[in-house]
């Protein structure tokens, strides 16, 4: 679906055929498992626009640039024009005329990269917008699954806590779909209404009746503001259903694993007995980040088939 | 200057009539319905051959925003009106969410005289019903009538505190004309851009339920009953609030709704492309309350039709989804998007719900061609058309249903008996309504 129209963007995973998604992980395996600096966008302008902060999303991406060869301009956040009132149009006008050929950009509103490919005649990367879509998150998680377990298609995946609000949960219920995974919800309704329960994505309350049946667990970060927002009581509160302890590690098969997106909250998603855990697998995650950038920056620029 | 109208298909709800007739105008007055060829009668009368068209009672769009004062960048009177008359309108109500708001006789009689000078159509303004549409202090309602106010309503803004609404209620209970509620509870809708759904969770985007329309539907049929006074529930989008609707009826409570086309044709599915191009309060709903409120016309449940026009600037709706306003312009789609939405909707309640109906919840003259009526007069038929936003005469260009074709069309509109409209280009040099028909 990508050929047909402007250069190809990244802004969600539906952007890409199973098959495509699949050459991407395959290409991020490689650039982890052979890891010599490339020169695949030598000279290749690339800008890092976030408006939002970024600590594992910026740096990855800037690390995956800096190992790909490409040309790396970074704009601070709230130094962009668009502040000032000029469109998003206007602003992808100016930067496609300064030969910029791929903007990777985070966004607090949804849907704002969608409206910046409309307008920029080059490459877009989504890095995060709002609550929508956070595509190479998901990508690296689905690097992760898919290095430990061999293949998606048939794994058991309970994604945990504030579904509605997470791109990072979009993005990767979209992914394990397009791979055949078995998805299950895990929340409280005001974090996870019904409604998300499309085809092939079930909805259980009850993160007890999930953990003895699951291959992995992606847990997601609860924001403080949902307590002032009244959408949790307290954090105490949700911990008491939701918060992986020791007793609920145990209660999960042996050969399950633990992931997630950072920056985690000690005490309210998971308490320290997961970071001793041999089921955690944050660091692998974080470290695949780079590779899977990679990947999405060869594959958007230089296209199929040329995998290096 | 007398008008025969001759050989069109008479269709006027206030008098059950459904036939071929010629009809006569003169000194902007319905001058008689006549079963032969008037115009042998009267040799000197301007003829338009009607042959194949409808010709209906003027038609009343009961919730339009003209932007003026404060924004007429949008859209001024003239502008709106001008774009009432090419889409078939011989008369609008706009709603006080000017700045500033129309909650003073100067700003009422202020509109009423932009609408005069314009001379398109008869603009009928809305009162507030608290200053500055604040909602807590009550609008000077016996004076906002006197100036020509025939309804009252904080639009948009909901009054959102009960007591103000219910004292508001009860001290203008006798004041001529209905209260409009847009109905929309602040706390629930927050800072949504669309309707809760498996859309708005899908897309990320913070969505408000139906639940803030039903509720404050539910609140103000009941203040409505309490304090015995007529109301009308502006723009209604959901099946649950058609329901409490019909509870209201059925416990005698005099309460009137509408229904705009967008909510008749488009549902939420609309929000795929994260523009504001579908952006509209009340939001776009399911496909399943689009199927409850198309049976609600049908049923007699839904009494008019109106666009709730709120034009605005291409730059204002290309900004982002969180920043853009809300709405779309409507009066020169409505004719065309109407009939898109209920094709086999007979004729009689078509003009009702255009004409007949909103002029008796206002308590307006026209709605009817019984001799002596004011000759306010659209013409329509079966004239396939494409939407062009360019050739609108509204300052807003921002609808959802640019490009489209529409089967029905409005091809003349005449106000106090005068022709406004003709194959939809509106006269520009048309003289102010001093005419008979035109209201004080």
């Amino acid at each position: 679906m990508t050929e047909a129209r402007r250069p190809a963007s990244l802004l969600d995973l539906d952007d890409l055929s199973p098959a495509e998604l699949l050459d991407l992980l395959a290409r991020a395996d490689d650039f982890t498992d052979n890891a010599q600096a490339r020169e695949l966008l030598r000279g290749v302008p690339v800008l890092n626009l976030f408006f939002e902060a970024s600590t594992r999303t910026y740096t990855s991406f800037v690390l995956a640039q800096q190992r790909v060869g490409a040309d790396i301009v970074t704009l601070p956040p709230g130094a962009s024009s668009l502040g000032k009132g000029e469109t998003i149009a206007d602003t992808a006008l100016t930067l496609a005329a300064m030969n910029i050929r791929v903007i990777v950009t985070r966004h607090p509103a949804s849907g704002f990269p969608y409206r910046l490919a409309e307008a920029f005649a080059g490459h877009v990367i989504n890095a995060g917008d709002g609550r929508h879509a956070h595509p190479t998150q998901a990508l690296l998680d689905l690097m992760t699954l898919r290095r430990e377990f061999g293949q998606i298609a048939g794994l058991r995946v309970a994604v945990v806590g504030d579904i509605l609000h997470s791109r990072v949960a979009r993005s990767n219920i979209l992914g394990l779909r397009m791979l055949g995974a078995q998805v299950t919800l895990v929340g409280p309704p005001t974090l996870l209404p019904e409604s998300m329960a499309v085809s092939g994505v079930r909805i259980v309350r009850s993160l007890e009746a999930v953990l003895p049946e699951v291959d992995a667990l992606m847990l997601l970060r609860i924001q403080r503001e949902r307590i002032t927002s009244a959408v949790l009581p307290a954090l105490a509160d949700y911990a008491r259903n939701y918060r992986i302890d020791a007793r609920r590690l145990a209660l999960l098969p042996a050969h399950a694993i633990v992931m997630h997106p950072g920056p985690y909250n000690r005490g309210v998603e998971l308490t320290d007995d997961v970071f001793s855990s041999k089921s955690w697998r944050y660091a692998q995650q974080v470290a695949y980040g780079v590779a899977a950038r990679m990947a999405v920056l060869d594959h958007l620029v230089n296209g199929k088939g040329q995998r290096a | 200057m007398m008008l025969v109208i001759r050989g069109g298909r008479v269709v006027d709800p206030s008098q059950d009539l459904d036939g071929l007739r010629d009809i006569v105008v003169n000194d902007g007055l319905i001058h008689s319905i006549l079963d032969a060829d008037a115009s042998k009668l009267y040799p000197d009368a301007q003829i338009i051959d009607a042959s194949n068209l409808v010709v209906a009672p003027g038609f009343i769009d009961m919730h339009v925003h003209l932007r003026e004062p404060g924004q007429t960048h949008k859209e001024t009177v003239a502008s709106g009106a001008a774009a009432a008359a090419a889409g078939g309108f011989t008369a609008v109500a706009a709603m006080p969410n000017t700045e500033p708001a129309l909650d003073t006789p100067e700003l009422i009689s202020e509109v009423k005289r932009l609408a005069a000078a314009a001379g398109l159509a008869r603009v009928y303004p809305i009162g507030a019903i608290t200053k500055g549409r604040a909602g807590t202090e009550l609008a000077p309602f016996w004076r906002l009538a006197d100036a020509g106010a025939v309804a009252f309503s904080d639009d948009g803004a909901t009054v959102a505190d009960a007591r103000v609404l219910r004292q508001a209620a009860l001290y203008a209970r006798d004041v001529p004309g209905p209260f409009i509620s847009h109905c929309e509870d602040c706390c629930l809708k927050g800072d949504a851009v669309m309707n809760e759904s498996l859309r708005s969770a899908t897309l990320g985007l913070r969505g408000s339920p139906g639940l803030a329309e039903d509720i404050v539907v539910a609140r103000d049929v009941l203040i409505a009953g309490d304090v015995g006074r007529p109301w009308h529930i502006a723009h209604v989008s959901t099946a649950r609030s058609l329901a409490l609707l019909r509870f209201a009826r059925a416990q005698g409570i005099a309460v009137t709704c509408e229904v705009t086309p967008h909510h008749l044709l488009v549902s939420d599915d609309a929000f795929a492309d994260f523009t504001a191009t579908a952006k509209v309060n009340p939001p776009l709903r399911a496909q399943s309350d689009v199927a409850a409120l198309l049976a609600g016309v049908r049923d007699g449940t839904i009494d008019a039709f109106a666009t709730d026009h709120a034009p605005h600037t291409r730059e204002e709706k290309a900004l982002l989804l969180d920043d853009a306003p809300v709405g779309f312009t409507g009066l020169e789609i409505a004719v065309g998007a109407y009939a898109a939405a209920l094709p086999d909707l007979p004729l009689l309640r078509f003009v009702g719900l255009l004409s007949t109906n909103p002029a008796r919840i206002l308590g307006v003259p026209g709605g009817s061609l019984a001799v002596g009526s004011v000759a306010d007069i659209t013409i329509f038929g079966e004239r396939p058309w494409q939407v062009d936003v360019q050739r609108f005469y509204s300052g807003g260009k921002n609808t959802p249903f640019a490009g489209r074709t529409f089967a029905r069309r409005a091809v003349m509109t005449i106000v106090g008996g005068r022709i406004i409209m003709r194959d939809g280009v509106v006269a520009s040099d048309s003289p102010s309504l001093a005419c008979k028909g035109a209201l004080p």
